[in-house]
């Protein structure tokens, strides 16, 4: 499953090794305000280095110099100085900073109503449940519309960060969490995860495709939304976009998981050594809780999935479909 | 006075030195004696580092590559979680106030040992014990939840039996940390000597004081923390385990109301060395000494309240993240005055360029930008893009292996002669506190840079744009273990071949080089009385002696 997501990975992270491209309606903003903590840092290391340095070269102990000068043991005034000045700078920036830091979280209402996606983080990867009924592993939203999402996770802490936006938020799990943004440039931008999640935490990547207009976006969300005819055809669609037959060969080939050709009804032997007849109720636990009932011979790598009733039933259906075909 | 030296003959010590001062394993693995348990900490964390440094090195050769060149995905994961744990809990928190502190605190005060001899024995048990348990965890496998384990991933069943070892580890080692902060505060409170006042400590003192309070007040915090933990992951109390109804986030708050302090209890002590190795080597006295004795009291008080600033995006509140940010923008101030009163200190003094003060020279620079950057962290609008990237990775780099082990090579070279007897080679020195700064610089400001261009931290595989910023730092690693192999060579080296050293090899005011040295078992066969802090005036170099005199001692 790793392989899969590399790929996808490999091709979406591309980074020029500089500042990233700026891509949302705060960005320019962020920038700025970290090119004045920028300059005002750079001015007191040249300060610092500049001194040390000058200090060392004059003040030398050398042959003829080898007594410090009179000088003073402290100076009330010099250094209520050096606590006020940097104190007033600091108190400057935490404005400027706060000033556009609101302006991040509140978001711009740009484009009327928000575009509202649902955000569901689980080890490795992303899901994105659009309105208009499209879920899909990559967001969509459109430029200059504000973007609101509402972040979940099913297992442990994600973090989802798209650098051109300069925006990050942690999906944690057991809350929603909201999120919004107004894209400004259309194009497809890569979204990394940034908690530390376990063994594929570098390869959870994702992107963002914005959208140069609402017309765009509908036409996508269009195209993968059509209700399914049947529960089996809802069914085999979750199947394929939720990514399963990267383990779950349709033609009996082993793969990182069991086969699910012939599945309904069969006899499984489990790791602790019971044996079990497939059945809806077995099913339902192996999607809820993969954890609880690991068949013997595979490593329990199943990742617990969201999904909606519907969907359940939908696989169930459609996996039990499988088998009573010729 | 000037027949002073000349009088005493050879430096023949009617008693032994406390090296000497019984002989045996167990007369060190049981000694009271805070030189001996001083010096043991020193191997002790020596050894730390040791493993601690291999541990990053293999990281480091990983990342040459964007795919990763060397290990598994998994086995990076549980190397970096042990490289941060070992470098954290077992070198450079208890490097400067337990290994040096140790050392160097009843000699400062003219005392014969800390208040509480037998208390500190057992902190360096319940050290050794929390050290223990770590290599248990390594052993049963390992653990991959990052030093700061955070929940749910960290209490999950598939963490195994390692993790619940490393709690348990996490615990043991603070309750030693907490005995030695204890064992200093009462030490300092109740063993001045006559004529020492509290604006008459050396500012080493008034450091290790402000790191007692945190250690004191914080620790317990993790202690219970890991103690949560540890009870959720067997029991499912629901503290932390969205799964049975506890908040993961909670235990962010725990964790970091001890572990951003925690900073604290490292750079502190740092800053207490850099203050009287500045002053001794510019042969003047310290410029400011009440605002630097009294920026330490506000950095241990205002840094218990920034904790929030590691959660901006962790979906605390936003009154807490404001709150938060303001203070610890604040926090920065206690730091600025220090800086520019040890550059005033240096100002028209008389600056002796050995090892110590190279390093402590090295220490304004790496610390400026270690501090300076933090800065970019506790603005909320900034911190957004940067949090959890190699920005912040470099960051505490910088602070905490620029800045802290800058300072703690500083100190351990400034008291090597009190506590060996012997001098180190200055050439060797001056040469490794060179390569350990360009080592240093090489390895974390492309680190930075790699940090605004996007790569997260605690990645095991990046993208291929930033392939020439890890290269850089991978190659800086190795010029800065050499380094640091180089220092640790001079030093060895310096016990079979250095030079005998004087009782006052820098002409430094402090107590401690008024005893012997090494010193005694018993430190001082009288109380002595203290001289004035930073009170140059009165020493005079005794070229027979190769150190330095007071007028006026026999
Ligand atoms: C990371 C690879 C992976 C993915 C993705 C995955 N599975 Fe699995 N699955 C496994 C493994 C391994 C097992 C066997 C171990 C166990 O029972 O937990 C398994 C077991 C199962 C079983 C029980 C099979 C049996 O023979 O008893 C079912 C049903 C199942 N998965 C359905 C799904 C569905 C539906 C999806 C997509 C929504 C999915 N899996 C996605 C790896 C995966
Ligand atoms: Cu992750
Ligand atoms: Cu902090």
């Amino acid at each position: 499953m790793s392989g899969h997501l590399a790929r996808a990975g490999g091709s979406l992270a591309a980074t020029t090794g500089f500042l990233p491209a700026r891509a949302s309606s705060v960005a320019a903003e962020v920038d700025w305000v970290f090119g004045f903590v920028f300059w005002v840092s750079l001015f007191f290391l040249g300060l610092i280095v500049g001194l040390t340095l000058l200090f060392v070269v004059r003040y030398r102990r050398r042959p003829g110099r080898l007594e410090p000068e009179d000088s003073p043991s402290h100076d009330t005034r010099l250094e209520l100085l050096w606590t006020l000045v940097p104190l007033a700078l600091l108190m400057v920036l935490f404005g400027l900073s706060t000033r556009t830091w609101l302006r991040m979280v509140r978001g711009d209402g740009a484009g009327g109503t928000p575009l509202e996606v649902r955000v569901t983080a689980r080890r490795w990867s992303w899901w994105f449940d659009h309105p208009g009924g499209r879920g899909a592993p990559e967001l969509h939203v459109v430029a200059n519309r504000q973007a609101e999402l509402v972040l979940s996770s099913v297992d442990v802490i994600h973090s989802l960060w798209v650098p051109e936006f300069r925006l990050k938020q942690d999906a944690v799990p057991g809350r929603f969490i909201r999120m919004s943004f107004t894209p400004t440039v259309a194009g497809s931008y890569p979204i990394l995860c940034t908690e530390y999640c376990g063994t594929d935490h570098s390869r959870m990547l994702s992107r963002v495709v914005v959208h140069p207009d609402q017309a765009g976006f509908d036409a996508w969300a269009r195209e993968g939304a059509a209700p399914a005819a049947s529960l089996v055809e809802h069914g085999k669609r979750v199947f394929a976009q939720r990514g399963c037959v990267a383990c779950h060969s349709l033609d009996g080939t082993r793969r990182l998981g069991p086969t699910v050709k012939g599945l309904w009804r069969r006899r499984e032997r489990l790791a602790d050594g019971t044996e079990i007849v497939v059945d809806d109720e077995y099913l339902r636990e192996s999607l809820v809780k993969p954890g609880a009932k690991v068949v013997a011979g595979f490593p329990n790598v199943m990742p617990p999935l969201v999904l909606e009733e519907r969907d359940l039933q939908g696989l169930g259906a459609y996996l039990q479909s499988l088998s009573e075909r010729p | 006075m000037t027949t002073a030296a000349a009088q005493l003959p050879a430096p023949e010590r009617p008693v032994p030195s406390y090296l000497e001062h019984g002989r045996g394993i167990r007369s060190w693995l049981f000694t009271l004696d805070h030189k001996r348990i001083g010096v043991m900490y020193l191997l002790a964390i020596g050894a730390a580092l040791l493993l601690g440094g291999l541990f990053a090195m293999v990281l480091r050769l990983h990342l040459w590559t964007p795919e990763g060149a060397l290990v598994s995905n998994d086995a990076y994961n549980k190397l970096f979680t042990l490289h941060g744990a070992v470098m954290i809990f077992l070198f450079i928190i208890p490097g400067i106030p337990a290994a040096l502190g140790n050392f160097v605190v009843p000699l400062q005060l003219g005392a014969r040992d800390l208040a509480f001899p037998r208390v500190n024995l057992l902190s360096f048990w319940l050290y050794v014990v929390g050290a223990a348990l770590f290599v248990v965890t390594l052993v049963a496998g390992g653990i991959d939840t990052g030093w700061t384990l955070y929940p749910p991933y960290s209490l999950e069943e598939a963490r195994g039996l390692g993790l619940l070892v490393a709690l348990a580890a996490v615990f043991v080692a603070g309750f030693s940390s907490i005995l030695t902060g204890l064992n200093f505060i009462a030490t300092i409170h109740k063993m001045r000597p006559p004529g020492m006042g509290w604006f008459g400590l050396p500012l080493f003192l008034w450091a290790l004081y402000a790191t007692g309070i945190i250690q004191v007040i914080s620790t317990p915090v993790l202690g219970i923390t890991a103690a949560m933990g540890f009870l959720d992951r067997l029991f499912h109390l629901g503290l932390f385990m969205p799964e049975y109804g506890g908040d993961p986030v909670l235990f962010q708050h725990f964790f970091w109301f001890y572990s951003h302090p925690a900073v604290y209890i490292m750079i502190l002590p740092a800053m207490g060395v850099v203050s009287e190795v500045v002053s001794v080597f510019s042969r003047k006295p310290i410029f400011g000494y009440r605002f630097i004795a009294l920026s330490s009291i506000a950095i241990a008080v205002i840094g218990f309240l920034v904790w929030g600033h590691h959660m901006f995006v962790s979906g605390q509140s936003r009154v807490a993240s404001l709150v938060f940010s303001f203070l610890t923008l604040l926090v920065a101030i206690p730091s600025a005055i220090k800086v520019f009163n040890w550059l005033a200190t240096m100002y028209r003094g008389a600056i002796v360029l050995k090892t110590p003060m190279v390093y402590v020279l090295t220490f304004f620079a790496i610390f400026g930008v270690g501090g300076l950057t933090g800065v970019f962290l506790g603005a909320l609008a900034t911190d957004v893009p940067l949090h959890d990237t190699y920005f912040v990775v470099a960051h505490f780099h910088f602070v905490m292996v620029g800045a802290v082990m800058t300072a703690f090579l500083a100190g351990l070279h400034y008291w090597w002669p009190k506590m060996t007897g012997r001098m180190y080679s200055e050439r060797t020195g001056l040469v490794s506190a060179a390569l350990v700064f360009v080592g240093f610089n090489l390895t974390f400001v492309p680190q930075f840079l790699a940090g605004v261009a996007g790569m997260p931290r605690r990645y095991a595989t990046y993208a291929p744009g930033l392939v020439v910023h890890n290269r850089l730092s991978t190659v800086g690693a190795f010029v800065l273990a050499l380094g640091l192999g180089l220092a640790l060579a001079g030093l060895l080296a310096s016990l079979r071949r250095g030079r005998r050293a004087p009782a006052n090899p820098w002409g430094a005011s402090s107590l401690e080089w008024a005893a012997p040295s090494p010193p005694p078992h018993d430190n001082f066969a009288t109380t002595p009385r203290a001289p004035r802090p930073y009170d140059y005036a009165g020493l005079r170099f005794v070229s027979e002696e190769e150190g330095w005199v007071r007028e006026g001692t026999p």
